[in-house]
C-alpha cells in the first residue's frame, strides 16, 4: 500500500508540474470571513472552503449525479434511520495524517455539540442523531428519522479530529484562518488575500500550483486588470460590465448557476403593512419591467435576458417553482389604489395616510447589490413615491446586513436583498416563525404548516407539493415582494482551460482547471 | 493611566450596548447559540472579570484571536505586523512636519509661500487619500495588495498625511508664529545688537512650546493615520481598529486602541523629557557666542 501511495503522490506532483505550475489570480466579491466550513456565512466563504475541504457527497457539475471523493461504499442501515459509510483508504489531510472514520464521526459530533455555535451545524442537528466508528474506515451515521435519500442531505465538509481539542468548535480558532483539509488546496488567509497552495492526494491532482484570491473592489478596475492579464478571473461580473467583456477575444464569460433571487422583504409588524391588502397593493405598484430596464439595462422584449421575473421564493427552473402563480411584470395603479382604500388607507394631498398620519416607508438595500442593479434602491423609492408614499432610503453595509437585518434587529419597513441557494432550496429559515433568517419575524400558521410538511416529506413528490403550496401562499400573503432571478456570470481569461464551474460551490471540479499559454 | 483607562472605557461600552456582549460579537445570523462563546471569551461573568482577565493576558502579550474581523488570526501577530507599518507611515509623514518646523525656524521656507501652503493645506485628508488610493489601484492592479503595492500605499499615504488637513502648512505657520513673537522680545533685540544670532537666543525659550506643538501634531498624524490607512488599505493599526470596530471584534479593538493609548502616553513622556532637558539647558545658562 505504501508504494502505491508513493506512486500516486509522485504522479500527482508530476501532473502539477506538467500543468505549467501556474498561479491563478482571481478577484472575489470580498475576502472570505472564515475558512472553517462550520461558520460559512457568505457565498465567498462557501467557494473558498470548497478548495480546501471535501464534502461527504456532492453533485457532479455536469451529470448532476451524487458523487463522493471520500466515500468508497455506503449502505442504508437500521431500516433507513442510519447509513453505514466506508471511507476510501489512502486519503491524507494536508498535515500528512490519514483521514479515518474517526474524523467523520468527529465532524458529526462537533455539529451536534451545542458548544459549537454554528448555523450550518444547526441545520444538521435537526435530522442527524449521532455517529459511531466501526473500524478505521467505517462509520455509522444515525438519523433522528427515516431519511428517504440520506446522501442528498449529507453534504457537509469533513473536519480533522487531530486539529481540535474537543468537539466544541469556536469561530475564533486558528483553524478558521489556516485550516487543514483533504481538498485540493491548503488555504491560508492574510489581511488582504487568501493563498491556496496545491496539495496532491490520492483523490486530488490539481494542475494549478497556487491560487490567489483578492477582493475585487471597483468593477471597472477589475475589468481593466483582467484585460491587462494581471488577473485571470473575476468570479462575479455585474451585468453592466458584461458587454465590454463579451466583446473581448481574451476573456470568456461563463454562467455561474447560483439559484439566487431578489426580493423586497416587507415589515409585517409595521401597522401600515400588517394588512396583506397593503402588501398586495405594494406588489402591484412595483413596475418590475421598468425597474429591470433602468437598473440592469434589460429592455422589454430583449432576448436572452439575464433577468427573469419570479412570483415566489424559487427560481423558475426549480422543481419547487409553482408555475400556476403568475408574475407581476408591470404596475397596476388602479387595482393597487382599490386595495389600499379597502385596507382603510386614505389619500390626502396625494399622500397615503393611515388615520391622520402620512405613511413613510423606510427602505434599505444591501449596498453591494448596487453593483449588479445600479440605483435599484432609488428606483424603488421613486416608484413608491410616485404612488403616494413618503420614503427614506439608505444602503446597508454587508456587516449591518448580517448583524442587524438578517437577525431581525433593523428598523426598516422594506428591505431589498438577494438570497442564493444550491440545489437544496430550503427556505424554512426565511419564512418559518422560528426561522434563523426571518428578516422581520414574519409569522403565519399556513406558511409554517407547508414548511413543516416539506421537512417531514419522505418522497420528492411530497416535497414538491409542499413547496408548491408554500409558493402560492407566499404569493398571496406577500411577506416578500418577489422581484427576479438575475443570472450570475464569471469572467475568465481564455488561457484558463477546463474551468468547469459547479453550481453554488464553484470550485468543486478545480482539479481540471489549468492555465495554458495562448 | 491612559493605557489602562482606554481598555476600561471600551469594556464599559461593551456592556453599555444593548444586548449581551457575545450576541453583539456573533449575532444569531452567524452563531446559533452564544452561551459557549460567552464562556470561552470570558464575557459571562461581567465587565470587571472580563477586564481583569484581558489585562492579565495583555500584560503577558497574549491578546487572543480575532473573533470576527479576521476570524482565527492571532491579534498579537496582527498587531506585531501592523506596528512597523503604522510607524513607517507616521514616521514618513512626520518628516513633512519636521521639514516644516525646520524650514520655518531657519527661514528656509519663505513667508511668501505661506498663502500657497495654507491653500494646499485646506484639501481634506479624505479627498487626497481617495486620489492616492485610485493611483495605487490603477498602477498596481492585482498587485496593489501585495508587498510592492503596500509600499506604494505607505509612501503615498505618508504624503497625504503630511500635507492634508493643513498638517505641513500648520507646522510652518505655527513655528513661524512662535519664533516671530519670541523675536519681538526685548532680550532678543539686545542680543542681536550684541552681535549674537537670533535663533540661538530664541530657540531655548521657544523649545518647550515647540515640543508641545510637535506632540499635538504627531497626535494629529496618529489619528489621521486611521483615515489614511482605511482609505488606502494600508495594513496598519488604524485599519485594524476600523475593521475591529465595524465587525464589533472587541478583542481586536481593545488591543489596537490600547496600543494607540500607549503611543499617546509615550509622546507625553517624550514631551516631558524634552521640557526637562530644555529647562536643565537653560538653567546652565550656556554662553552664546557672538557672531
Amino acid at each position: 500500500m505504501a508504494w502505491r501511495r508513493t506512486i500516486l503522490g509522485l504522479s500527482g506532483l508530476a501532473m502539477g508540474l506538467l500543468g505549467t505550475g501556474a498561479t491563478l489570480n482571481y478577484f472575489e466579491e470580498a475576502l472570505p470571513t472564515t475558512l472553517n466550513p462550520l461558520f460559512a456565512e457568505t457565498m465567498v466563504d462557501s467557494r473558498a472552503q470548497e478548495l480546501v475541504f471535501d464534502r461527504l457527497w456532492y453533485r457532479d457539475a455536469i451529470t448532476n449525479e451524487l458523487q463522493s471523493r471520500v466515500v468508497k461504499t455506503h449502505q442504508v442501515a437500521e431500516a433507513g434511520r442510519a447509513i453505514k459509510i466506508t471511507l476510501k483508504e489512502g486519503i491524507t489531510w494536508h498535515d500528512g495524517s490519514s483521514m479515518t472514520s474517526k474524523d467523520l464521526c468527529f465532524t458529526v459530533k462537533s455539529m451536534l455539540n451545542r458548544g459549537t455555535p454554528s448555523v450550518v451545524a444547526a441545520a444538521y442537528q435537526e435530522f442527524v442523531a449521532g455517529c459511531e466508528t466501526q473500524g478505521p474506515s467505517v462509520a455509522l451515521v444515525r438519523f433522528r428519522k427515516v431519511l428517504p435519500k440520506p446522501r442528498e442531505r449529507l453534504g457537509f465538509h469533513i473536519l480533522p479530529a487531530s486539529q481540535f481539542s474537543s468537539t466544541a468548535i469556536s469561530p475564533d480558532m486558528e483553524f478558521s484562518a489556516r485550516p487543514t483539509g483533504t481538498g485540493a488546496y491548503k488555504g491560508a488567509r492574510t489581511r488582504r488575500e487568501v493563498i491556496f497552495d496545491a496539495q496532491s492526494n490520492t483523490h486530488h491532482s490539481p494542475s494549478l500550483m497556487q491560487l490567489q484570491l483578492r477582493e475585487g473592489g471597483d468593477p471597472l478596475l477589475q475589468i481593466r486588470t483582467l484585460e491587462g492579464g494581471e488577473v485571470q478571473g473575476i468570479v462575479v461580473v455585474p451585468p453592466g460590465s458584461r458587454a465590454d467583456l463579451r466583446a473581448s477575444d481574451e476573456v470568456t464569460l461563463k454562467s455561474y448557476d447560483l439559484r439566487s433571487w431578489w426580493f423586497i422583504a416587507v415589515n409585517t409588524k409595521n401597522p401600515a403593512l400588517q394588512d396583506k391588502r397593503v402588501r398586495q397593493a405594494l406588489n402591484l405598484l412595483i413596475d418590475r419591467t421598468e425597474l429591470r430596464e433602468y437598473t440592469i439595462g434589460v429592455k422589454p422584449g430583449d432576448r436572452n435576458s439575464p433577468c427573469e421575473f419570479i412570483s415566489g421564493p424559487f427560481v423558475s427552473v426549480s422543481p419547487y417553482y409553482n408555475r400556476t402563480i403568475p408574475t407581476v411584470p408591470t404596475a397596476n395603479r388602479a387595482k393597487a389604489d382599490a386595495l389600499l382604500k379597502a385596507a382603510g388607507l386614505t389619500r390626502i394631498g396625494g399622500r397615503w395616510h393611515l388615520g391622520e398620519q402620512p405613511i413613510t416607508l423606510k427602505i434599505g438595500m444591501l449596498a453591494n447589490l448596487n453593483n449588479e442593479a445600479t440605483d435599484l434602491l432609488e428606483q424603488v423609492g421613486n416608484q413608491l413615491g410616485d404612488a403616494g408614499f413618503d420614503r427614506q432610503t439608505s444602503k446597508v453595509s454587508a456587516d449591518e446586513w448580517s448583524q442587524e437585518v438578517v437577525s431581525g434587529q433593523s428598523d426598516f419597513d422594506l428591505v431589498i436583498g438577494k438570497w442564493s441557494f444550491g440545489l437544496v432550496e430550503a427556505v424554512g429559515d426565511l419564512f418559518h416563525t422560528n426561522g434563523r433568517k426571518n428578516i422581520f419575524g414574519y409569522t403565519d400558521a399556513g406558511v409554517d404548516e407547508f414548511l413543516n410538511a416539506y421537512e417531514d416529506a419522505v418522497t420528492d413528490t411530497e416535497q414538491k407539493d409542499a413547496y408548491h403550496k408554500l409558493h402560492a401562499r407566499l404569493a398571496d400573503e406577500l411577506p416578500y415582494l418577489f422581484l427576479w432571478k438575475l443570472d450570475t456570470k464569471s469572467a475568465w481569461r481564455t488561457e484558463v482551460r477546463g474551468n468547469i464551474i459547479t453550481p453554488y460551490f464553484y470550485f468543486t471540479e478545480i482539479d481540471s482547471w489549468k492555465v495554458v499559454e495562448n | 493611566m491612559l493605557p489602562l483607562m482606554v481598555p476600561a472605557i471600551i469594556t464599559g461600552l461593551i456592556w453599555a450596548l444593548p444586548g449581551d456582549p457575545a450576541s453583539l460579537i456573533c449575532p444569531p445570523s452567524r452563531c446559533s447559540g452564544t452561551q459557549a462563546l460567552a464562556e470561552r471569551w470570558n464575557l459571562d461573568a461581567g465587565p470587571f472579570q472580563f477586564f481583569v482577565g484581558w489585562l492579565r493576558d495583555a500584560l503577558a502579550l497574549n491578546f487572543g484571536r480575532s473573533w470576527s474581523a479576521f476570524q482565527g488570526m492571532d491579534v498579537g501577530n496582527l498587531l506585531a505586523e501592523a506596528i512597523p507599518v503604522s510607524l513607517m507611515l507616521v514616521g514618513l509623514a512626520s518628516l513633512w512636519i519636521f521639514t516644516g518646523v525646520f524650514g520655518a525656524a531657519t527661514g528656509w521656507i519663505h513667508r511668501r509661500l505661506d498663502p500657497l501652503l495654507q491653500t494646499s493645506g485646506m484639501i481634506p485628508v479624505l479627498v487626497l487619500a481617495l486620489v492616492g488610493a485610485a493611483i495605487v489601484d490603477l498602477t498596481y492592479g492585482f498587485g496593489s495588495s501585495g508587498q510592492e503595492g503596500q509600499m506604494a500605499r505607505i509612501i503615498i499615504g505618508s504624503a497625504v498625511l503630511g500635507l492634508a488637513d493643513g498638517a505641513f502648512a500648520g507646522a510652518v505657520a505655527g513655528t513661524r508664529g512662535l519664533f516671530s513673537s519670541e523675536s519681538r522680545q526685548r532680550y532678543v533685540g539686545v542680543a542681536i545688537l550684541r552681535g549674537e544670532r537670533e535663533l540661538a537666543n530664541t530657540l531655548p525659550n521657544v523649545t518647550p512650546a515647540l515640543v508641545g506643538q510637535l506632540r499635538a501634531r504627531l497626535l494629529h498624524l496618529l489619528s489621521g493615520a486611521v483615515v489614511v490607512e482605511v482609505m488606502l488599505k494600508i495594513n496598519g493599526i488604524g485599519d485594524l481598529l476600523w475593521a475591529g470596530t465595524l465587525e464589533q471584534d472587541f478583542g481586536l479593538v481593545l488591543g489596537t486602541a490600547t496600543l494607540f493609548a500607549v503611543g499617546s502616553a509615550l509622546l507625553l513622556v517624550l514631551q516631558a523629557m524634552c521640557e526637562v532637558a530644555v529647562a536643565l539647558h537653560v538653567r546652565r545658562s550656556p554662553g552664546v557666542q557672538a557672531a
